[in-house]
């Protein structure tokens, strides 16, 4: 079965956009920390990248889809009532879109550079370069017909994007993510701390490896995997509640959410292909 | 039955709104636009600015409100204009007062200006720039601009990073993110501690600060002085001469659009803060209380914060700080506190409508 291939297209150029431009910002910041002598070592340009793509990525990912999605639908209609179009084309609307947006960006709402790496000329210029790319990118999703399995994998990626945060902050900043869950991490004797920060930061980067398998092998086991995970968070959060009378926690929502989107991927793979 | 309930539910909503608030309060003046800073002439009569570039007097006995002309020409946009407005120590005698403001620079960039002038039949007269800021910037956005004067007469300025220059406040070629020391006159004093490096300006007296906001010197003659973080990472900080305060290069906040800012939060050679919040509490203005009026915050600073909308009485023990949310009931964000000749405590609310409000000591 075929599916509307232009939305997720749109979507998939626009994360695969994300993931050139945050490290711009990344390696000019880390670059700048490196010349006042900052003991920038693999490691932090690592832990900076990726928290980058993860959180300075989300609202850029909105931010481009929208420009993505009037700027290759103004390319589409040009394509059809006029000579130009191809993947040169299309690559030269994202380069327009990256740079009206950044532009907009800043005239528009803020009055100021938010996007760091965007304030000196070779930045914009490597931003331009990343729309040229993502426009690239997007020419070659459209241009053979998609089956389910894409917007599967759209979602799957997009579900594993997600969970990077909580991987992320869990591997490289646990005291951090511990308070986010109400722990004083110094509070707690060695061994509580050595316990809650290997179930932790086990839990979150084993959903995510389960997500990312999903993805590669649209095996369905894997989705329902980090489904159950979820859903058994939600599940016991509301026994630890109502039967051992904890504080009202209403995280359990999130947990749910968490665990219906993977289902959901393993539902559809399931149903398309009626067997696991 | 159903508006009986509301009016039951109403009078205990109050009851208990009353209830909770350990101050009372009084409105003094409604309707201020924008107002920025304040300082008492005298117990009646307060000299207040207002960001879009109005010096006013307000006589707190029959509350009349009036403008003062001649004020300097301001850059009114975003968070800049008018700012501060603070008296000179001899200023029943010579009726001199001090002003910062933002102004387009000859570049038609905008800038951070320090003023004096003499206030005499509600106008300014002898105006003179002591301060043009070689920090220019293309929108008023963290300015700093608060003035305190230190026991030994000269005058210190917060001058902000900018926003968009927020590096340049680890160089000394320039004055994005310092606090300066200046002579009243504008000259610099000669034991200002760059006067003898090469490259550096000689009125920056620290360095390594953001968008600075209070700054206080107390009666012992130390410095203290706070500033906004991006997402995260406010500061109070004990200001010393000569030393590095570390932003952009260290700090505990991300910003604004997510990302790291810098993944250290400490180094040798750059200044640990008092203390951070995180989240950010945006504080704004601060005093250090010493007064018997209100004997509960005798020895605390009271930092009054816009976005947790109070003020936070903070005290340090060895070297701890410990702290207390006061006022949260008025929910203004708040913009200036000062102290009258007499002790009491007076708030002013931030933006368009803003207020000025007295806050009474308890029974």
């Amino acid at each position: 079965m075929k599916i509307s291939k232009y939305p997720f297209s749109v979507l998939s150029a626009s994360l695969f956009t994300v993931m050139l431009v945050t490290p711009i910002t990344s390696i000019s910041n880390l670059i700048w920390l490196s010349s006042v002598d900052m003991p920038v070592t693999f490691i932090t340009s690592l832990e900076v990248i990726l928290f980058d793509f993860q959180r300075l990525g989300f609202p850029l990912f909105v931010v481009f889809t929208i420009a993505f999605a009037i700027a290759f639908t103004v390319a589409g209609l040009l394509s059809r009532f006029t000579k130009y179009g191809g993947n040169n084309f299309y690559a030269l609307a994202g380069a327009t879109a990256i740079g009206v947006a950044l532009i907009l960006m800043v005239e528009l709402l803020f009055q100021t550079q938010l996007l760091g790496g965007n304030r000196s000329f070779l930045g914009k210029i490597f931003h331009w370069i990343a729309g040229f790319f993502g426009g690239y990118f997007f020419y070659n999703l459209i241009s053979k017909e998609r089956t389910f399995t894409f917007a599967v994998r759209f979602f799957g990626i997009f579900y594993a994007y997600i969970l990077l945060g909580l991987v992320l902050t869990w591997v490289f900043t646990p005291t951090a993510a511990a308070a986010d869950f109400g722990f004083i991490l110094s509070d707690l004797s060695d061994t509580a701390q050595n316990a809650l920060l290997r179930d932790f930061t086990s839990f979150f980067v084993a959903t995510f490896i389960f997500s990312i398998l999903g993805v590669v092998t649209l095996n369905p086991a894997w989705f329902f995997s980090a489904g159950i995970v979820y859903y058994g968070a939600a599940l016991f959060n509301l026994i630890a509640i109502y039967a051992h009378g904890t504080t009202y926690n209403q995280i359990y929502v999130g947990e749910i959410i968490l665990g219906t989107l993977p289902t959901l991927l393993a539902l559809t793979i399931i149903y398309k292909n009626k067997s696991i | 039955m159903q508006k009986k309930y509301h009016i039951l539910l109403s009078f205990f909503l109050i009851f208990s709104l009353d209830a909770k608030s350990d101050y009372k309060y009084e409105t003094i003046a409604d309707d201020l636009n924008d107002a920025w800073s304040m300082v008492f002439i005298d117990e009646n009569t307060i000299l207040f600015t207002e960001l879009t570039g109005n010096l006013k007097i307000l006589n707190l006995l029959d509350k009349s409100i009036t403008n003062i002309a001649n004020t300097p020409k301001v850059h009114y946009a975003s968070q800049g204009g008018l700012s501060e407005v603070i008296l000179d120590p001899g200023f029943k005698s010579n009726n001199k007062i001090y002003l910062s403001y933002s102004a387009k620079n000859k570049n038609n960039k905008s800038t951070l200006f320090l003023s004096s002038a003499e206030l005499k039949n509600d106008s300014l007269e002898n105006q003179k720039v002591i301060f043009e800021a070689i920090a220019p910037r293309r929108t008023s956005v963290h300015m700093g601009a608060k003035i305190a004067f230190m026991q030994d007469g000269t005058l210190l300025l917060n001058s902000g990073d900018g926003f968009d220059h927020r590096e340049k406040a680890q160089y000394l070629d320039n004055h994005f993110g310092k606090i300066i020391r200046i002579n009243t006159d504008g000259t610099v004093p000669k034991d200002n501690p760059f006067v003898n490096t090469t490259g550096a300006l000689p009125e920056i007296y620290s360095y390594g600060h953001r968008n600075m906001q209070g700054l206080i010197v107390t009666s012992s003659g130390d410095i203290y002085e706070n500033e906004h973080g991006p997402k995260g990472g406010d500061e109070m900080n004990l200001i010393k001469p000569s030393l590095n305060y570390g932003w952009p290069a260290i700090t505990y906040g991300i910003d604004y659009s997510g990302a790291v800012i810098s993944p250290f939060t400490e180094k040798e050679g750059m200044e640990q803060p008092l203390l951070h919040w995180t989240p950010s509490i945006a504080p704004s203005d601060m005093i250090y209380y010493e007064d018997n009026l209100y004997p509960e915050f005798m020895g605390s600073f009271l930092v009054t914060a816009l976005v947790s909308k109070d003020v936070k009485k903070v005290t340090f023990v060895n070297g701890k700080d410990k702290q207390e949310s006061l006022f949260s009931d008025l929910n203004e964000r708040l913009r200036n506190i000062e102290i009258s000749p007499a002790g009491f405590v007076y708030l002013l609310t931030d933006g368009p409508g803003g207020k000025l409000i007295k806050v009474l000591p308890q029974e």
